[in-house]
């Protein structure tokens, strides 16, 4: 009958994990979902689930690689869920319409929208690689797929983005 | 790091949620489960007046048993919540 | 004598049942409350039940397993805009009749700073748990739930964190 009330003592709290990290997961939803109220929900869960989990967190490292992973998890699944917006191919999507200014607040918008638009694995690869700045193998840890196929996932989306605003810069000169 | 990686760093850096979104979860988590619990029952309700509505295809016993898995799985949804709830705030306590 | 025996056998068998159940006299509050859930699944409506669910389905499977045993599940959840819809006098009606000796309260909190209180009891026979109450109120939500029958508290325990998302995620390894 104690053994209800004996988990494991990990001294995390669950407020300051959420004030830490709420950017985080909430980010990683709405780069997924690119909608900010069904991101907002998401992320919600996320919390929620972690709340119901707490005693099985052991350290602050594994709160975040857990709510990382969760996050995807649940992205994913809502994205699938909703079906709002239709898997279409990068290159259906509307190219840039300018040439290339750096630090312009339209490219990024329009790069979010690129990124939005990728199949689930290469999306959430460059999600993490560039929202989170992790490498491949811990891209591959949290995701459970082959350091490799990380690997592939970067080259592959890298090359569509270059191209797709290669061709734009050739059609603008 | 290139001129694009740096743009998809910009792109998607952290941005934070609604000034409320810690509220929001801290209200959810004093009735952890409750909400949430609800969902499946909205759901159940649309999904039984299609089931009704498309009677013809699916027989009246089908119709109860999918009705009782649903309550079931509700009625267990919440108990379980509730369970863990007052675990992780009887833990919080003993701190 | 021989008709008498069946009788008694029955007897015994409901008053054993009842012992597990208790009232939960909180219908007049449905009317109040923003949000409802209220479930009455007895024996014959669980096993029923237990035929419709997948066993592909972890937390079906998990249910189904748990269902075994049971004599009934009854809910009763309610959520209200605003204070002061329900009063204590609802929740000791309640509590009343888990101060027999057949139930024990296990464990239970009370905070003053949201106005939350939570209690489970517990009803054991032969060092076996045969039945479960769980009382959670808060200003805004009441909430009963009275499973009858034998118990295993530990997966009950887990199923509120084992829907829709993993329970454990193994921590990283070092780099």
């Amino acid at each position: 009958m104690i053994g209800l009330v004996t988990a494991p003592q990990t001294g995390l709290d669950f407020d300051a994990l959420m004030r830490r990290h709420q950017s985080l997961v909430f980010s990683l939803a709405y780069h997924f979902l690119h909608d900010r109220e069904v991101a907002e929900e998401v992320a919600q869960e996320v919390f929620l689930s972690l709340h119901r989990n707490l005693r099985n967190i052991q350290s602050p490292e594994h709160a975040l690689f857990w709510l990382r992973k969760v996050t995807v998890q649940r992205a994913i699944d809502e994205g699938r869920r909703r079906a709002r917006r239709p898997q279409v191919a990068l290159e259906g999507v509307a190219e840039p319409a300018a040439q290339i200014q750096p630090q312009d607040p339209m490219l990024r918008e329009t790069l979010r929208r690129l990124i939005a638009t990728l199949a689930e694995a290469p999306r959430a690869v460059m999600i993490l690689r560039y929202q989170e700045d992790l490498d491949p193998a811990e891209i591959a840890e949290i995701l459970g797929m082959p350091v490799a196929t990380v690997k592939s996932h970067l080259q592959r989306s890298l090359a569509l983005l270059r191209e797709k605003f290669a061709r734009r810069s050739m059609g603008e000169a | 790091m290139d001129w694009l990686e740096q743009e998809l760093k910009n792109a998607l850096e952290r941005k934070a949620p609604s000034p409320d979104f810690a509220e929001r979860v801290r209200r959810r988590t004093r009735g952890d489960g409750f909400r949430t619990a609800l969902w499946p029952q909205r759901w159940l309700a649309a999904a039984a007046a299609l089931l009704v509505l498309a009677g013809a295809g699916m027989g009246y016993r089908q119709y109860q048993g999918n009705q009782a898995r649903q309550q079931v799985m509700l009625a267990f949804r919440i108990a379980g919540a509730k369970v863990n709830h007052i675990q992780a705030q009887v833990k919080e306590r003993m701190r | 004598m021989k008709r008498a025996l069946p009788l008694l056998l029955l007897g015994s068998l409901c008053s054993g049942l009842w012992a597990q159940q208790f009232k939960l006299n909180l219908d007049h509050l449905a009317g109040k409350a923003a949000n409802v859930v209220d479930i009455s699944l007895n024996g014959p409506m669980l096993q029923f039940a237990a035929k419709f669910l997948d066993n592909k389905d972890p937390d079906q499977a998990t249910v189904k397993k748990l269902i075994n045993g049971l004599e009934g599940i009854y809910v009763k959840s309610y959520e209200f805009k605003n204070t002061g819809a329900w009063s204590p006098s609802d929740l000791d009606a309640v509590r009343n009749q888990l101060k027999g000796p057949d139930w024990m309260k296990m464990v239970g909190y009370t905070s003053s700073e949201d106005g939350e209180t939570a209690d489970i009891y517990i009803r054991t026979e032969d060092k076996k748990i045969n039945g479960i109450a769980v009382l959670v109120s808060a200003p805004k939500e009441l909430t009963v739930v009275n499973i009858a029958g034998s118990v295993d508290l530990e997966s009950l325990s887990t199923l509120g964190g084992h829907f829709g998302v993993p329970k454990l995620v193994p921590p990283p390894h070092k780099k």
